[in-house]
């Protein structure tokens, strides 16, 4: 089987997987809506529905690129990572710091410092659980999920104590960014804002670095086999740093884009679980960052498309989560891929 | 503030919240446990625990009665677990992928059903129900330090500290364990002695279930008597750490709930100390700390133990080699 084939049929997979999930989804409507046929309609007519909600979709999609590019980097090192919810709120509370607090730099200065320092942020904080799994072998899994809560807590007590704009009342936000840092809307009267064709950017940069240099098959072969790459004269402990801090820096590049182009200043736990949709993200699209440009679109449609039904129906939004977790099942199910391998080998034999 | 602990310790408050706070921990790190000596590391605990704490109070606030609240999250919790199984064993999900999965899925279901069902969003408190009872002894009760030690607790924690004793029978007295244990090791090994490593793994998934269902169960009709959307807050991810840090061993995953409890416990208390300094943040993040910092103790623990071991092993081959 050539690889273009091979591509051809992991599609098919992925689309079958994502059709069952659907239905599962649906299933469930039928199960708990009194009004079936108006929640499915407005969860898949929904988000095509207008410009508005098109141009949600993509602004929803834009931090789940950066954190399914973050993940997807780390899990081809073979680095389990759960850490991309508190490398965000890191990386985009440094960057907010700098937003709010340098002055008398014009904006083409002011902006990439922003960005580069939420990536410096989010990639230090990455490279902690790094560290403790290079020098001690401790458990990636574990130390990332704790660490999430030690950036959310801290950041909290940060925003909630010491930097809180006394203007905000019973809100815990920092002062408003300065005007030149904001991420404006591409088209006057379409709400996608600028973070989308950074976030494109970041996906084709990622690209290029994982498939078209060294570093990038440097990493891609530790996660496929550390111990041959060790004997090939790779340091495995250096790449597993380097990727834990490109992973860190894009995830704080997620917090920051979506501080900047959408809530323009930093709010206590503005992410609600990115960091964790970036790991679904990742996994659906087989760590692939064009893959994940794909995915992160459908995801913020499911996520839209749940609002609408909200709204326009009896069915709660907490429905996409349900189709969320069939996808990865089915996706991640080897099962149903080596199926339609077999099957399609099975077809190739009879034509020839 | 620290005469204000000191006193909490020496009037014994302390240990009861540290057993309120070590019971869940506790039985859910068994659950973990049992499929982790299996072989299939179930890190659902989190979302297991969620379903089950919004299934038992549900059940328990509608018919009036705890058992059948216990059961029912016991019952969910396994449900889900079998599923975690069929999607792991049968259709081959990394068992990671089928976790974190459960995990994403028990916070959602739970905002779900609870809207469906209950019609409310943030969290579900019944004007009545039934908690799982607390466990007074007669005569003990009325003498003074023994009666606080033994008396009053919630019934969940006493089987919580009998979960421990069943666990280490099951595992080291039964053939049952064994089986467990070789499915765990060795599966290529086990399955060639005609063991059959699918319904082992199964069966280990359910023991998980069952645990993590008796901690969901007294978190929502135990600890508190309310269901509220990720009540959980990390719980079963100390339950994690704690399977990883027990050595695969009952009594090793005893010592390090209480260490987690400890933890919770003592940030509880400085939390509800009048004029407390520090800033509440800092304080819930005392259990996160001390699982990071365990883990990394764990680890140097592990890797000199395998450096001696290699060491003593190159000794030998000079030895063997003069």
């Amino acid at each position: 089987m050539n690889t273009k084939q091979a591509i051809y049929l992991e599609i098919t997979g992925i689309i079958v997987a994502a059709v069952l999930a659907i239905l599962c989804g649906f299933i469930v409507i039928m199960f708990s809506s009194e009004q079936p046929m108006e929640a499915i309609s407005s969860f898949l007519g929904g988000p095509l529905s207008g410009a508005f909600n098109i141009g949600t979709i993509l602004n929803k999609a834009v931090p789940l690129i950066f954190t399914g590019l973050a993940l997807s980097v780390v899990f081809q090192c073979g680095v389990f990572s759960m850490g991309a919810e508190g490398q965000l709120y890191v990386g985009a509370f440094v960057g907010s710091l700098v937003a709010v607090y340098v002055h008398g730099l014009p904006a083409w200065i002011l902006l990439p410092l922003v960005l580069l320092c939420a990536m410096a942020g989010g990639a230090l904080y990455g490279a902690v659980p790094g560290w403790l799994k290079t020098k001690w072998d401790a458990n990636e899994i574990v130390t990332t999920l704790m660490l999430n809560f030690v950036a959310i807590l801290t950041t909290s007590y940060l925003v909630n104590n010491v930097f809180k704009d006394s203007a905000s009342g019973g809100y815990a936000r920092m002062h408003y960014v300065a005007d030149g840092t904001k991420l404006g809307k591409i088209f006057a009267g379409f709400p996608a804002h600028y973070g989308v064709l950074i976030a494109l950017l970041a996906a084709v940069v990622v690209y290029l670095f994982m498939y078209k240099t060294r570093s990038g098959y440097e990493m891609r072969l530790v996660g496929k086999n550390s111990r041959f790459a060790n004997y090939g004269g790779i340091s495995t402990k250096r790449v597993v740093i380097v990727s834990v801090m490109i992973s860190g820096a894009l995830a704080g590049l997620a917090g920051i884009v979506e501080i900047l182009g959408v809530h323009g200043t930093y709010k206590d736990n503005f992410s609600s679980g990115l960091g964790f949709d970036g790991i679904i993200i990742a996994l659906l699209a087989r760590n692939h960052p064009i893959g994940v440009v794909a995915v992160s679109l459908f995801y913020a449609y499911l996520q839209v498309g749940a609002t609408q039904m909200q709204v326009g129906s009896d069915v709660p939004r907490e429905l996409a989560i349900i189709i969320q977790v069939m996808l990865v099942l089915f996706v991640s199910s080897q099962a149903i891929f080596t199926y339609l391998k077999q099957k399609s080998a099975l077809r190739q034999k009879a034509v020839n | 503030m620290l005469s204000a602990l000191w006193a909490q310790i020496i009037d014994l408050s302390l240990f009861i919240v540290l057993l309120r706070f070590t019971t869940p921990i506790l039985l859910s790190a068994l659950g973990g446990l049992i499929a982790d000596v299996a072989g299939v590391i179930n890190i659902g605990l989190e979302g297991l625990m969620l379903i089950s704490a919004f299934s038992a109070i549900a059940v328990g606030s509608v018919t009036d009665s705890w058992v059948l609240g216990m059961v029912a999250g016991v019952a969910s919790s396994m449900l889900v677990c079998y599923g975690m199984g069929f999607f792991s064993l049968k259709l081959k999900v990394d068992m990671i992928i089928t976790g974190f999965a459960v995990n994403i899925f028990g916070s959602g279901v739970t905002i779900f059903l609870m809207n469906k069902i209950f019609g409310v969003t943030g969290n579900y408190s019944p004007s009545a129900i039934h908690n799982i009872p607390v466990v007074h002894i007669p005569v003990i009760e009325s003498i003074p330090v023994l009666g606080k030690l033994l008396s009053g607790h919630s019934l969940m924690t006493w089987i919580a500290f009998l979960s421990v004793l069943i666990c280490v029978f099951i595992l080291y007295k039964t053939p049952y364990g064994v089986h467990l244990r070789s499915v765990g090791e060795a599966p290529q090994a086990a399955k060639s002695l005609g063991i059959s490593v699918h319904r082992i793994q199964f069966s280990a998934l359910a023991w998980s279930g069952l645990f993590t269902g008796l901690a969901g169960a007294y978190l929502s009709m135990g600890m508190t008597s309310m269901f509220v959307k990720d009540m959980t807050a990390g719980t079963g991810f100390l339950a994690l750490a704690v399977v990883l840090l027990g050595n695969r061993n009952p009594i090793g995953i005893l010592f390090g709930s209480l260490i987690f409890g400890l933890a919770s416990a003592i940030a509880t208390v400085v939390q509800t100390i009048p004029g407390s300094k520090v800033p509440s943040q800092f304080i819930q993040m005392i259990p996160y700390l001390v699982t990071i910092v365990a883990l990394i103790f764990f680890a140097i623990r592990k890797k000199r133990k395998l450096n001696d071991a290699l060491r003593a092993q190159t000794e030998r081959s000079k030895i063997a080699a003069a």
